[in-house]
């Protein structure tokens, strides 16, 4: 199922354009640090897309772009066709459209598995009820249920993203942003995880783009987005020369 | 899960920051709780003094600061008694003495011996009230006696001469409770000043249509009131509630509580401001996490002011208990007998609970802005 390059995965080629990219440049510092510079993407619905580069590399401004966390400095980005720059309440947009699973899990120390897959929901209007028993179905899901009342502490690291990835998904977003997301799970939990992200891509329809060092992890993805000072690598022998480099 | 849960959970989290922000805002809130009821008391207590007496109305010397320095002649009495609506006019030498055995100055008052005053007093056995043929003999208030040690038959020592104690009475009123009253004449000769007195006291006649009126119109007669050659004499006359409030006294406790509050609030305020803050900084991650999950701006806000007005409101509460316990204990103090009052009204508790928001407003405000405009990204760096 994959073919390792930045190209189009054919079973894809009539998917609407969900996140679409355009010539967007994102400098810091008063202009002098240029983290990227003039990437074009485009992703479709559907599609499971790994994003692969070295450190510095620029990758994480544009998971932070990509997940509207942060503006770009000149270009534009398109949800759905929806110009990202025109929206009023990005809060709003992201929490019903973005889930995000993170290297470091960041669940909240104080709160229980099931409690902590229903901070998302807050902002959504259901009540504590109705936000209770999604919580449980979404756990039952990641094969959580059993420890939904559970701190994090509680828990082993695998348990922990299964938990961090049910919190992603508490309010259905198309949408999935997941940054290492195996980073720090041993082998076992890290092939659990990517299990995990195989059937939501293929049995729940979602949008999947994952940001990773790992080879093994970026195998799962139908294309990769390679990166490298701030641009895409458009040519294939120039990924693999930066896949040996990885 | 409910929010407030969620909010309740991050204070816990930080327990004994937590309840040493409520303790420095119960403080704050004990300190304003405590002092305000303590000078609404007094004044209370000190209106209930002239109402008790069935007082409307008090002369004293037009212009003077201090009512203890007022200096009328006696024989205005006699023309304050011919004004229309007047029913009973009496007198009152105020001064205050120092007795053996108490710690700060008594007051003492010269009233004329027909004067209705004494209706408001009941004088407990085995004493009486003063008579004509007394000479050198004082009443003590019940708290008084009871702080001197003195019983009926027993002498005190006023300004070096000897005092029987002829009576030993209780008002009810623990201002008057703590006087020591003999006759004007008395006091007259025993301050050298023949035919002085400090006030007069007015009784309006039941069965006016409009007291109000009656007393607004008096005042006017009253302070114009002249002398043969045609002066004004100089009198100030007022509704007996207004004048009370208008001493100085009464209005320097006021303006001390309130400075104090202030000073107590601001502390109590910027302890919270720096504990909220503190508590923000801490979290920086935490809410970026919140805000990248889809929390709004808005929401991290009230999560932050929820947190503070939980903060405030508990420590008012707590205040308020505290309060309620020092001045307990104050009103048994021997020193502070009779100037402490043990209540705290409802006013003064409304009052404390929006002194609370607003302590939780000014301590959570600002790091609540500062929260909501964390950007995510500050949080969440990668790699």
């Amino acid at each position: 199922m994959n073919n390792h390059s930045h190209l189009l995965h054919p079973s894809h080629n009539g998917a609407p354009v969900i996140l679409q990219v355009d010539r967007v440049s994102r400098t810091y510092a008063d202009g002098s640090v240029t983290a990227l510079n003039d990437v074009s993407l485009e992703i479709r619905r559907g599609e499971y897309v790994a994003i692969m580069g070295p450190s510095g590399s620029g990758k994480s401004t544009l998971l932070n772009l990509l997940g509207t966390l942060d503006r770009p400095t000149t270009g534009e980005l398109y949800f759905e066709g929806h110009p990202l720059s025109q929206l009023r309440d990005l809060d709003a947009f992201r929490s019903r459209k973005i889930g995000f699973v993170f290297q470091s899990f960041y669940l909240l120390p104080t709160l229980t598995a099931v409690e902590n897959v229903q901070i998302p929901m807050f902002e959504t209007g259901a009540t504590p009820a109705q936000r209770v028993k999604r919580a449980y179905e979404l756990l039952e899901m990641v094969s959580m249920g059993h420890r939904a009342t559970h701190l994090p502490a509680q828990l082993s690291v695998g348990e922990r993203q299964r938990v961090a990835i049910a919190r992603a998904l508490a309010n259905d977003p198309p949408l999935l942003l997941a940054d290492e997301p195996t980073g720090n799970l041993d082998s076992r939990s890290g092939n659990d995880v990517l299990s995990l992200f195989d059937e939501l891509h293929t049995q729940r329809g979602k949008t999947l783009i994952v940001i990773t060092h790992s080879q093994e992890v970026a195998d799962h993805a139908e294309r990769i987005i390679w990166i490298r000072d701030g641009g895409i690598v458009h040519s294939r022998a120039e990924a693999l020369k930066q896949r040996e480099a990885v | 899960m409910h929010f407030l849960d969620f909010v309740l959970r991050n204070l816990l989290r930080r327990r004994v920051r937590t309840a040493l922000t409520i303790v420095g805002v119960s403080v704050a809130i004990a300190a304003v709780v405590a002092l305000l009821s303590i000078t609404n008391g007094y004044e209370l207590t000190s209106k209930s003094v002239y109402a008790s007496h069935g007082i409307d109305m008090v002369v004293v010397k037009a212009g003077v600061a201090d009512r203890s320095s007022s200096t009328l002649d006696e024989d205005l009495g006699k023309r304050l008694q011919e004004l229309s609506g007047i029913s009973k006019v009496s007198a009152t030498l105020r001064d205050s003495v120092s007795f053996e055995g108490t710690s700060g100055p008594v007051p003492l008052n010269g009233w004329p011996l027909d004067s209705f005053n004494f209706d408001a007093l009941n004088i407990l056995p085995p004493g009486r009230d003063l008579e004509p043929t007394d000479k050198q003999a004082v009443l003590l208030g019940k708290t008084l006696a009871g702080n001197l040690d003195k019983k009926v038959g027993d002498e005190v020592e006023i300004e070096g001469k000897n005092f029987k104690v002829i009576g030993i009475y209780e008002s009810g009123n623990i201002i008057e409770d703590r006087k020591a009253i003999m006759s004007l004449r008395d006091l007259q000769s025993l301050m050298d000043r023949i035919s002085q007195v400090s006030q007069f006291e007015i009784t309006l006649r039941k069965d006016l249509p409009d007291r109000t009126a009656t007393i607004a119109v008096l005042r006017q007669e009253i302070e114009n009131l002249k002398d043969e050659d045609g002066t004004k004499v100089g009198l100030a006359a007022q509704a007996s509630d207004d004048f009370v409030k208008s001493d100085n006294q009464i209005r320097l406790a006021h303006a001390m509580a309130w400075i104090t509050s202030a000073i107590a609030l601001i502390v109590g305020s910027i302890g919270m401001l720096n504990t909220m803050i503190v508590s923000v900084l801490e979290r920086t991650q935490e809410i970026g996490i919140l805000r990248a999950i889809g929390w709004r701006k808005m929401r991290i806000m009230r999560m932050i002011l929820v947190e503070s007005f939980t903060l405030s409101f508990t420590g008012a509460v707590l205040g308020i208990l505290l309060a309620f316990v020092m001045i307990q204990v104050l009103a048994r103090f021997p020193a502070a007998q009779g100037a402490v009052h043990g209540g705290i009204t409802m006013r003064v508790i409304v009052m404390a609970y929006l002194l609370s928001i607003l302590v939780g407003l000014v301590g959570g405000g600002y790091p609540a802005l500062r929260g909501a405009n964390l950007p995510p990204t500050e949080a969440l760096r990668y790699e």
